[in-house]
């Protein structure tokens, strides 16, 4: 998947999850632009998106993305190996 | 340099405040230091581990020793006595260093930080030994976090007149919520929850509430000046409090309430745990969650009232994380003069939650908290409660009414200032001024009772 393609799926799940149709993500978004991204909220995105990609983050991992774009990242790597 | 004297006078405010653990204090932030740097130098992933655990080892190892020892032992002890069995466990003459619960946060934070990648070591004892034990700060947080203090300390600080003139304000109103109004609250709340079953239920309401009042005024005023303190010397301290009783719903009073520890308990315990039980669902989050206000409750000290008080709080969250609401953000507006009735009623059912859980907080045992319900509970309740039985004079409690009401009003037209006493936008200088010179008087009248600071204990 491209980039942009994961970036829109992950936007959907974002305004699904956090029911908030203005959501508009991009690399650099974190918890601190978004009012309903908390800690609560964080991981029932986080199990969203393994959900959705079929993919499993490490602890590590989850505990590691600063922004969208680390996120992002991750996911496109683990669907390049996998 | 600066920081020696800043070390140095915080190592005298310390040893002042308590000298025999000056030498403990010491001691853990030289092994933070070594293992801080160890932790980032080793390539190997599990020594890297295994140092993160030596540092988390002598931090939790050390509060479990100084605070929870006689606890285990005594709770141990207990246990056994109602089966029957007499051990022979005695439990030891433990003293409680000052602000460990804080100054051991600190460390933790550092280590995990560093393990993370996500700071590099100090490389300077004198910058880390001063982050550990930041005087302002030390006796009753808030509890920094080493990319937020670390930075500062290592900037040379120079005088500004608006951030010291910022920093007295802030010192002059935690003064007032401290001396005017948590410490007249004491002068009765102490005697209703000495006294409480000789006082009629309405009387012990009264208590709760002004209680509660009195735990922020006490805590939140402590803060104020910790946090004034710091400006007047140059740093920017991380905030504790956001007008918490504003607040409509549990989530959002801990996000207001003594935030330095929310926010360190979140990242720390609660995230790697939502994390590990993140297959189960809404069943995971609420497990998570009340773990993790247990482990708040326990922070504060060694008795089964607490452990409630976190555990209860915990409880709280369920309906928000089942309803799924919790994403919804119910935000007063910014500018309203007024509440809206709902909001309103949100607000006061928040108050309630936390003050019946406060009662706990504040009893010796959990049978002494549920015979204060008892009594409270009951037909008593509809007693007009005589002033007299507060023990002091009748007008001062009207007083203190008159005073709680100004701040919680204050409170709220300043609720999107950094705290109450913000009022650099006010033009006349006369009318600020007027406000200085009021609250000055008021603590003037009021600073013959000497009663502690709350969370100096914890």
């Amino acid at each position: 998947m491209a980039n942009t393609e994961i970036l829109k799926k992950v936007n959907d799940i974002f305004i699904d999850i956090l029911d908030n149709e203005e959501i508009n993500l991009n690399d650099n978004t974190t918890a601190d632009d978004i009012e309903e991204w908390d800690s609560l909220s964080h991981i029932q995105l986080v199990v969203a998106i393994e959900k959705y990609f079929k993919i499993r983050f490490t602890s590590k991992e989850i505990q590691s993305w600063g922004n969208v774009g680390d996120m992002l990242a991750t996911i496109e790597a683990k669907l390049k190996s996998a | 340099m600066q920081n020696l004297l800043l070390l140095l006078a915080g190592y005298i405010f310390y040893a002042w405040a308590d000298f025999r653990f000056l030498s403990y204090l010491v001691g853990i932030s030289l092994l933070n230091f070594y293992l801080g740097m160890y932790i980032e130098k080793t390539t190997n992933a599990t020594a890297k581990k295994w140092l993160l655990y030596a540092g988390l080892l002598q931090g939790i190892g050390g509060l479990m020793y100084f605070k929870y020892f006689n606890f285990f032992i005594s709770s141990f002890k207990s246990a056994f006595q109602s089966l029957g069995i007499n051990l022979n466990v005695h439990t030891l003459n433990i003293i409680i260093p000052l602000g460990i619960s804080f100054f051991t946060f600190r460390t933790i934070s550092y280590v995990i930080e560093i393990y993370k990648e996500k700071i590099t070591a100090s490389r300077d004892w004198v910058v880390f030994f001063t982050y550990v034990s930041f005087f302002p700060c030390i006796l009753s947080g808030p509890i920094d976090r080493p990319q937020k203090l670390i930075p500062q300390l290592e900037k040379e600080r120079v005088f500004n007149n608006s951030q010291a003139t910022d920093g007295l304000r802030q010192i002059l109103w935690g003064l007032f919520k401290k001396i005017v109004i948590a410490d007249n609250c004491a002068s009765f709340t102490n005697n209703v929850f000495d006294n409480f079953h000789t006082i009629p239920a309405s009387a012990l309401l009264i208590g709760a509430f002004f209680y509660t009042i009195q735990l922020y005024a006490d805590f939140s005023g402590y803060t104020d000046m910790a946090i004034g303190i710091a400006r007047l010397i140059g740093f920017n301290i991380t905030r504790n409090f956001n007008y918490p009783f504003y607040s409509q719903n549990i989530a959002e009073y801990w996000r207001k309430w003594h935030m330095s520890l929310t926010s360190w308990l979140t990242d720390y315990v609660f995230t790697p745990l939502s994390i590990a039980l993140r297959d189960y669902g809404k069943a995971g989050i609420i497990i998570a969650i009340i773990i993790n206000f247990t482990i708040c409750g326990i922070w504060h000290g060694a008795n089964w009232t607490y452990v409630l008080f976190g555990f209860l709080h915990g409880c709280y969250f369920i309906p928000i994380i089942l309803r799924g609401t919790l994403n919804k953000k119910k935000r007063i507006v910014k500018g309203q003069l007024l509440p809206s009735p709902v909001e309103f009623v949100n607000m006061v059912a928040t108050f309630l939650l936390v003050m019946f859980t406060l009662v706990i907080f504040r009893s010796e045992s959990i049978g002494q908290a549920f015979q204060y319900f008892g009594s409270m509970f009951s037909m008593s309740i509809f007693t007009v409660p005589s002033l007299s039985i507060f023990d002091i004079h009748g007008s001062k409690v009207i007083i203190i009414a008159f005073f709680i009401f100004l701040m919680l009003i204050a409170e709220w037209l300043q609720r999107e200032k950094e705290y109450g006493l913000q009022i650099s936008n006010v033009k006349r200088s006369f009318l600020r001024w007027g406000i200085y010179y009021g609250l000055i008087v008021l603590i003037l009248v009021f600073i013959d009772k000497q009663e502690t600071f709350i969370y100096l204990q914890f």
